[in-house]
């Protein structure tokens, strides 16, 4: 497929999707709107996981860390367009000191540091009430309002989410297509030969970290902004091995592998659960089974995600 | 300045086993330098000692009057040194076209600059040039790894020369290579030896490849220098003989 007809297909795409947005239900629009809030976190992780092969249990932790800043700073009073660039320094640079492990561990061990930096985000989200308001969290927290006009309703703040993400997409379009996108994909493929080559991999190994964790930062002030209230649970490291489930089942490594991923996490055991075609039925009861089911199956079949299908498909052709 | 690489006495220990007993030669500007000898003689240790992939025990390395021993590759590559491995290590991934970008972009600009650049730092037009001269035309824009591994042998070595670096290692660049594209490749350094300038130290077992391309040998021993000079010298050396042939 060319560029063009790609591009076409893109903005078909988005257009469906914007257009939807208005004869949806309330219900529907909030999952809609939840899935353009991952996909900031998962789009991030794809940069660290997937272009720059780190591995990360720990995106839960950053998109925590910008819910929990906005909310703290947005019942304050800061309006949300100084909230945001805060809460995606603030990721970047805990993102940036995370790195810092990867420089000495890899795979499995460095899956293990992450996890642990998580696990203690956790730990001070739950434990420190005064600031986090413990289990109890920090409920009231507003919607974003820009120059005067208040995002309140479900469909302007999907609105707001949806373009806000299609701008944080286009930023890491243009980054992974630059000469930064080379660096991290060498780094992925061969470290050793990268550093021959004069790629500063100490540089790149943190950067891959830490834009990642601002992208997640920027998904979790949104987040915050669409549930109203945060409590330490979503930001457990089960969320992490989720958003990094979705990263591998749509294709990691590929720009839009976590969108395809993303709305499988998200959508599509929603859909199973409330599904009321007849034949479906039986999903209510047994939704979450067909979906493990499934990422076993796509796993050992495609190990490469969804989008990974069109190549497995041209390299059968041409055997 | 006569030398342009100067090694001198370097070692490389391991426990009891000196895998690098106190090697030392010289490399001038321009030069082509052939080091020779049987398996586990110790070539591809001396050059990971020269190149800062592991720390010689003791000796020193001078490039261009610099003291460069334990230098970092990054360091090393910095100052116009480059490298191909004894293994294949391309970006399996990345387009051919991508891999020699990958392979110089570093050296152009700042880390901040290059995020601003073009998507192929400028290096486009060499790229293909590159790929020209390594007639690697016809899988420009295919990913390198689902290429045969003499292709990536050619990709591997054009590699190192796309930053056109001043000093080159190259760790058994015919190893695996198709008997038919040793001739080509052994022109293609003569090639760019002339156009880029750079001294080159090729390690191979390939004799008549070694033979023909480097006016100065260097034979290895058990890690030591058994032998040195022009390749017939080297060759005749009753001694050389019974290292890779036995009694």
């Amino acid at each position: 497929m060319n560029t063009q007809r790609k591009t076409l297909l893109l903005a078909a795409g988005l257009a469906l999707v914007a257009i939807a947005a208005l004869f949806a239900k309330r219900s529907e629009v909030y999952l809609l709107t939840l899935t353009c809030v991952y996909l900031m976190a998962t789009f991030g992780l794809n940069l660290t996981v997937g272009y720059a092969g780190q591995m990360s249990l720990g995106q839960a932790a950053f998109f925590g860390i910008g819910a929990y800043i906005a909310a703290i700073a947005m019942k304050a009073g800061v309006p949300f367009l100084v909230v945001l660039p805060i809460a995606a320094v603030a990721c970047f640079a805990v993102g940036l000191a995370l790195g810092f492990p990867a420089l000495r561990v890899q795979h499995h061990y460095l899956a293990f540091a992450t996890l642990g930096f998580n696990v203690l985000i956790f730990l001070i989200m739950r434990n420190e009430e005064k600031i986090t308001g413990g289990t109890f969290g920090i409920s009231g927290i507003p919607r974003p309002s820009l120059f005067g006009y208040e995002f309140s309703g479900a469909v302007p703040f999907f609105y707001f989410t949806f373009v806000s993400l299609i701008v944080l997409a286009a930023l890491l379009w243009w980054l992974l297509r630059s000469p930064w996108g080379r660096a991290f994909a060498a780094l992925r493929d061969n470290p050793i030969r990268a550093e021959s080559l004069g790629v500063n991999i100490t540089a790149y190994t943190l950067l891959a970290f830490a834009i990642g964790a601002a992208c997640a930062g920027v998904g979790g002030v949104y987040y915050a902004s669409l549930v109203e209230f945060i409590e330490p649970g979503p930001f457990h490291f089960s969320t992490s091995l989720l958003m990094l489930l979705a990263v591998i089942v749509g294709g990691s490594g590929r720009f839009m592998g976590p969108v395809v991923g993303t709305i499988i996490i998200i959508l599509l055991p929603e859909f199973l659960r409330s599904s009321n075609v007849e034949w479906l039925k039986f999903m209510q009861k047994w939704y979450l089974a067909f979906f493990g089911v499934a990422v076993i199956a796509l796993m050992i079949w495609l190990p490469g995600g969804i989008l990974s299908f069109g190549d497995r498909f041209k390299k059968a052709a041409t055997k | 300045m006569n030398s342009f690489l100067e090694v001198k006495e370097v070692r490389k220990a391991y426990g009891a086993i000196k895998a690098v007993d106190g090697v030392s030669f010289n490399v001038g500007p321009g030069e082509i330098v052939g080091v020779i000898g049987p398996n586990g003689s110790g070539k591809t240790t001396l050059f990971n000692s020269i190149l800062g992939q592991i720390k010689p025990t003791s000796g020193h390395v001078a490039f261009c009057d610099e003291d460069i021993t334990g230098m970092s590759p990054l360091e090393l590559s910095r100052r116009g040194v480059g490298r191909t491995f004894q293994t294949l290590q391309v970006f399996v991934k990345l387009s051919v076209r991508d891999n020699l970008i990958a392979a110089a972009q570093e050296f152009k600009g700042t880390l901040v600059s290059r995020l601003m650049a073009e998507p192929d730092a400028g290096l486009g037009e060499h790229a293909d040039k590159m790929i020209e001269l390594f007639r690697l035309q016809h899988v420009a824009h295919l990913p390198a790894g689902s290429l045969s591994y003499g292709q990536q042998k050619l990709i591997d070595i054009a590699m190192a020369f796309m930053p056109a670096p001043r000093l080159v290692l190259l760790d058994e660049p015919c190893a695996g290579v198709n008997p038919s594209l040793v001739d080509q490749l052994r022109e293609l350094l003569v090639e760019l030896n002339k156009s880029q300038g750079g001294s080159f130290v090729v390690i191979e077992h390939n004799m008549d490849f070694i033979m023909k391309l480097c006016p100065h040998v260097i034979c290895m021993v058990e890690g030591k220098v058994l032998s040195e000079g022009p390749p017939a010298t080297v060759q005749a050396n009753p001694q050389v003989l019974e290292a890779y042939l036995g009694n």
